[in-house]
């Protein structure tokens, strides 16, 4: 990314990000969703960060995905999770549609007033992307969808979708296919309410999508989503989730730096304290290891363009994992911290409270339990240990 | 590919009902995941007599039935090289 793009981009940051700190406060009480936000990465056009320079967006790169997901977590770790996964589908536009599909899309993407959700839960399968049971029909050349998804991050508000279904001549609940539907070409049912413990402004609620599409909008090959998650989904997902979780334990980290140096948290607090400094350390290398991962993945994402061998699969899950426990366990570490008043009480300014509330989720988001017997799995695969 | 193959494919695979596994079959379509291809992996060793090197292990060598039993195949006469 150019000088003059990257000055752009900041102050593209600058106006979410006092929309975010706005309002993040009442979207986290209501759980609703963060539409000023939201509507601010529209009008900044953030949401085309991703969308390449030749057809008019941003020209981002992986890199840069990362550090606009990390700032915005530093304030907000849903609106962190929206934007990383918008631009997850965007890439997957970008590395799987086929013309002329993809041009038109990239095209109504490229200035950013385009939000993207996904649709990729279904009941009775959890998380598990790689099969399905919702059966679609062709008619009129137009693929007919009915959907139902338990969890839709920013469904109300999406004005595309990309969405798995089953091939329409599917023998197998593994013939999978990714779809691009309008919102317009859809009917959309809320199922229920979203009421978790936290990332709360993520809203994502139960949806019935119904409908039908040009046959031509399935991203990829027919039944062909295993290909995209293994090249495109799935390390985007962890490392845009990693991105997000990384960003809100710094955030918080440093909310808490800056109130010991201040001087009514001088006066509070012992500075000199062995325990207050073996914490912070602590810490510290937390977040530190989970950069070093993120930043290695990076790389073996921009110098492998296939990831499906066992070492990348191993690294890109392990800084899942990884992020997901250390920046929880370091978000539990800095409420220990500060204590009862400034660490666990909600209308603390360091905002502890809620940091531990989101970062909950992150072992439970594509749960840790099941990539570690991928990774069991993989291991085995390499018995000389390679490094990716 | 080895006629008794199919039996020794078919208790991996969730998905595979009555179907005929040939060849051409996809295992992943048939369901086998990569817990599973771990767990075949070790079936093939012990009824195959054969020692599976870690380069042949990728997405690639488990994509078809055919795939599978080329790299056996050739194994068994000695004429791969990892």
């Amino acid at each position: 990314m150019t000088g003059t793009l990257r000055t752009g981009l900041d102050l593209a940051l600058g106006e979410v990000l006092a929309a975010v700190d706005d309002h993040a406060p009442g979207a986290d009480d209501g759980a609703v969703f963060p539409v000023q936000a939201l509507d601010a990465m529209r009008s900044t056009g953030l949401l085309g960060l991703c969308v390449p320079a030749e057809h008019g967006g941003g020209g981002g790169t992986l890199a840069d995905l990362v550090d606009v997901t990390v700032e915005l977590a530093r304030h907000d770790m849903s609106v962190a999770m929206i934007f990383a996964m918008h631009c997850q589908q965007v890439l997957t536009v970008v590395r799987h549609a086929e013309e002329p599909l993809r041009d038109r899309l990239l095209g109504e993407l490229a200035p950013g007033r385009h939000y993207l959700a996904s649709v990729t839960t279904e009941r009775g399968k959890g998380g598990h992307l790689l099969s399905s049971e919702s059966e679609t029909s062709i008619a009129a050349d137009r693929l007919v969808i009915d959907r139902d998804a338990p969890i839709v991050t920013g469904g109300l508000h999406a004005d595309g979708f990309l969405i798995t279904v089953l091939t329409p001549e599917a023998i197998s609940p593994a013939q999978v296919s990714l779809v691009y539907a309008d919102r317009a070409d859809l009917q959309i049912a809320e199922l229920g309410g979203w009421q978790p413990l936290g990332m709360r402004a993520t809203q994502s609620v139960p949806m019935r999508l119904t409908g039908s599409v040009p046959a031509g909008q399935v991203i990829g090959a027919a039944g062909g989503f295993h290909d995209i998650v293994a090249r495109t989904f799935g390390p985007l997902a962890h490392l845009g989730w990693s991105a997000a979780w990384l960003g809100t334990a710094t955030g918080a980290l440093s909310r808490v730096l800056q109130y010991l140096r201040s001087d009514s948290g001088r006066k509070q607090y012992d500075v000199s304290s062995e325990l207050l400094l073996t914490r912070i350390a602590r810490v510290r290398s937390r977040l530190e290891t989970v950069n070093a991962l993120l930043q290695q993945a990076i790389r073996c994402w921009e110098e492998y363009p296939d990831l499906s061998g066992a070492p990348a699969q191993l690294l890109i899950n392990t800084l899942k994992i990884q992020a997901a426990e250390q920046c929880f366990a370091a978000a539990d570490e800095l409420m220990e911290l500060a204590g009862l008043r400034l660490g666990y009480l909600r209308d603390s300014p360091l905002q502890l409270e809620r940091v531990f509330r989101d970062l909950r989720s992150a072992s439970l988001n594509y749960g840790n339990d099941r990539l570690y017997l991928v990774n069991g799995a993989l291991a085995l695969r390499d018995r000389q240990v390679h490094f990716a | 590919m080895d006629s008794d193959f199919p039996a020794v494919l078919r208790p991996f695979l969730k998905y595979a009902g009555t179907h005929e596994i040939n060849a051409d079959t996809s295992l992943r379509e048939m369901g086998l995941d990569s817990m599973r291809a771990i767990e075949l992996l070790f079936a093939i060793e012990d009824t195959y007599a054969v020692a599976m090197p870690d380069e042949f292990l990728t997405d690639m060598t488990f994509e078809t039935a055919g795939n599978l039993w080329g790299i056996i195949a050739s194994l068994q006469s000695g004429s791969e090289r990892p």
